[in-house]
């Protein structure tokens, strides 16, 4: 046959149009339970991380930290009643997936949404560290734009639902070198023992710029700023006090002591 | 409104794909000689970025991505796997599209622009916006507003660093520095005017 | 034989496609700031390469000149595709870290470039070795260039700990400068200048005459 004739050219492209979409597809198939393990390990790796066990999660086994994670009471939370919800199983839920549904997922009023989410799932999955009947810990999900990108973390609070126990940060494309500051340990360690809220249960939590002077009436609320990375540790602060208002957990924190051993 | 300015000047300036990202950097160092076709070639990736990302949203949008296919029933599908290559599949069609409308309809423009268009199929300026346009989960007003502004931002990069270039000629550039080294250089010292432009916040 | 080891070693540093022919700079310059990063990156440029111009090289004598870059374009998308999906099965952080640096490999003029100049024209061997030789010469400036921004950046190589900073009481001050995008401009103007002024035949000489890629300009 004529090299250059149409119908060749016709037939070139189509099989090479089948024959590459049979390769990547049967790649992305082969490989994507893998993909999938590897996420859900990651994402308990870190919550396991700042749930409060005694050895360094980085020198745990895969089989440690899942042994660990069976011991989590995972529940999923309506954050407009502000109490737990059972109509769905907590351990298949997935929230980020849910933000994008729109049978599931409720919108941002633009005067509340500091985190740029524009949206979110109704439902949102929370985290009970128990020791016996006795909450240890509450670790929460969190989430909100950063310079680049979305910044994904866990936040774990102390039992008295106000003192921060411990942060991690997990997914983000900030700046290297600079925005990822905000993954480094030392930071991260300077979170612990700060309170979100006041007495008067005002959410006063605050990134500064600089350091925190201990003298400060406000020091108890307050984190050092990362400098040369402002707009990454602004998006940290405004994911926060998003996440802590009143479109976000305020309500279950508030309800919790009365629907916390449910 | 204001979110959409937001993302076009953050687009131009902050997140010059030029300049921060160093994406289309081939044809940004090969074609910075002259002002005027700097010019010519700014105008061209202008149009495809404006055209592609927003074309690119739309497939992302109702095609592609985890559930995209609700439309049509069959929302527990996941084509997101294959987004790289539909990307520049519409890119190339877009791309050729656009030179056959020029040609017929705006055959001045086309003469102005025609040499650069195949070009920006494989310049990674292009498939790069896309692919932050993705990964950024813009809408499909917002994608717009992205591509326009970062064609705007990559257009306005390769103007000035042909003006640079085009004052060098009067400068003495040590021999293995002409030409390509001292090129690289100029573009790095942009890069760092522009890194402090990054620190404002928009 | 001689043409075999001519297509392998003569893209290392007498026809470097970083340095000579000005392709692939996007990712030279933006995921150099560690050697890790570098080094994946090189070996998925690498099996890129050789897949598609080993599957190029196999058609050739199929292809119509009409479709040819379309053709082209759709086998080296699918190699990328490939390469990143593993990437994310088996180095998910990598693959994170790279982001849409990965997906930008369709796009590195190398890949498209020696398909189109050198794979359409000759047999599968020559063109695998030929594909070989310019992912190394291209990971040789990627990864001296990641060693430079690295070490200087941060004081270690590969994470580990090769200057002492201050802040642990060592000497060295690191210098974030390197770890921003700009050294990488700068590095990569003083290696052309180091090979030019090894190789005088390299040296452009009238300004303003051609610097344009002799095959593809775009990237």
């Amino acid at each position: 046959m004529d090299k250059e004739s149409p119908l060749k050219a016709i037939i070139v492209v189509t099989a090479t149009a089948l024959l590459c979409s049979v390769l990547v597809t049967l790649t992305a198939v082969t490989l994507q339970p893998i993909q999938k393990a590897y996420a859900d390990l990651e994402r308990i790796r870190f919550i396991i991380g700042i749930s409060g066990v005694e050895d360094s999660v980085d020198e745990m086994s895969e089989l440690e930290i899942i042994v660990a994670y069976q011991d989590i009471d995972v529940r999923l939370v309506d954050l407009q009643r502000g109490a737990f919800d059972s109509s769905y199983d907590p351990d298949a839920f997935d929230m980020w997936k849910a933000a994008a549904d729109p049978q599931l997922n409720v919108p941002i009023p633009a005067d509340e949404d500091v985190a740029r989410l524009g949206q979110r799932s109704s439902l949102v999955t929370v985290y009970l560290v128990r020791d016996g009947e006795q909450l240890q810990r509450l670790i929460l999900p969190v989430y909100g734009q950063g310079m680049w990108s979305t910044i994904y973390g866990f936040i774990a609070l102390e039992n008295d639902l106000n003192t921060i126990a411990d942060i991690t940060f997990y997914e983000h494309g900030e700046t290297p070198g600079i925005g990822d500051l905000i993954l480094r340990p030392d930071w991260q360690a300077k979170w612990r023992g700060r309170k979100l809220y006041d007495e008067q249960n005002l959410l006063r939590f605050r990134i500064i710029r600089g350091e925190v002077n201990a003298s400060s009436p406000d020091a108890a609320y307050q984190v050092d700023g990362l400098t040369g990375a402002t707009v990454t540790a602004n998006g940290v602060m405004n994911l926060i006090h998003y996440w802590f208002g009143s479109h976000g957990f305020a309500r279950f924190l508030n309800n919790f002591p009365s629907i916390g051993d449910m | 409104m204001e979110q959409l300015a937001a993302i076009f000047a953050r687009a131009v300036f902050v997140e010059n794909l030029a300049l921060a990202f160093f994406l289309g950097m081939c044809t940004f160092l090969a074609i910075s000689k002259q002002i005027k076709t700097a010019i010519g070639l700014g105008a061209a990736v202008i149009l495809v970025e404006g055209i592609t990302v927003p074309v690119n949203n739309l497939i992302y949008t109702y095609l592609l991505r985890d559930g995209a296919l609700a439309w049509a029933g069959l929302g527990h599908l996941d084509f997101s796997y294959l987004g790289l290559i539909s990307y520049i599949g519409v890119i190339a069609a877009m791309v050729q599209i656009l030179e056959m409308m020029l040609k017929r309809f705006f055959p001045a423009l086309y003469q102005a622009l025609g040499t650069f268009l195949p070009l920006l199929t494989v310049n990674c300026a292009i498939l790069g916006a896309s692919l932050f346009m993705v990964q950024r989960d813009y809408s499909f007003v917002e994608s717009a507003a992205y591509g326009f502004g970062v064609g705007v931002g990559w257009a306005l990069a390769l103007v000035m660093l042909a003006g640079l270039r085009e004052k060098m000629k009067y400068s003495e550039i040590p021999q293995g520095l002409q030409g390509l080294g001292i090129v690289f250089i100029t573009t790095g010292l942009m890069s760092m005017a522009f890194i402090s432009i990054a620190r404002i916040e928009l | 034989m001689i043409r075999a080891r001519r297509a392998l070693l003569a893209p290392l540093i007498d026809e470097n496609p970083v340095t000579l022919h000005i392709l692939g700079i996007c990712s030279a310059v933006a995921i150099t700031n560690s050697v890790y990063s570098a080094l994946v990156m090189s070996l998925a440029v690498i099996s890129v390469l050789a897949f598609s111009n080993v599957t190029i090289s196999m058609m050739r004598r199929q292809l119509p000149s009409s479709v040819r870059l379309i053709v082209q374009m759709t086998v080296i998308a699918s190699g990328v595709i490939v390469v990143d999906e593993l990437l994310q099965a088996f180095a998910p952080e990598t693959a994170r870290t790279l982001s849409v640096f990965v997906g930008l490999i369709i796009t590195n003029c190398i890949v498209l470039g020696r398909a189109e100049a050198f794979a359409a024209q000759n047999r599968v061997g020559v063109s695998f070795l030929d594909a070989i030789g310019n992912g190394i010469g291209y990971s040789l400036i990627l990864i001296s260039v990641a060693v430079i921004r690295e070490l200087f950046g941060t004081g270690t190589l590969l994470d580990v700990q090769i200057l002492k900073p201050v802040s642990e009481g060592g000497w060295f001050e690191p210098n974030g400068l390197f770890q921003l995008a700009p050294s990488a401009f700068f590095i990569i103007g003083f290696i052309i200048w180091g090979i030019r002024s090894l190789k005088p035949q390299q040296v452009e000489q009238a300004e303003f005459e051609s610097i344009v890629a002799p095959e593809l300009g775009g990237d």
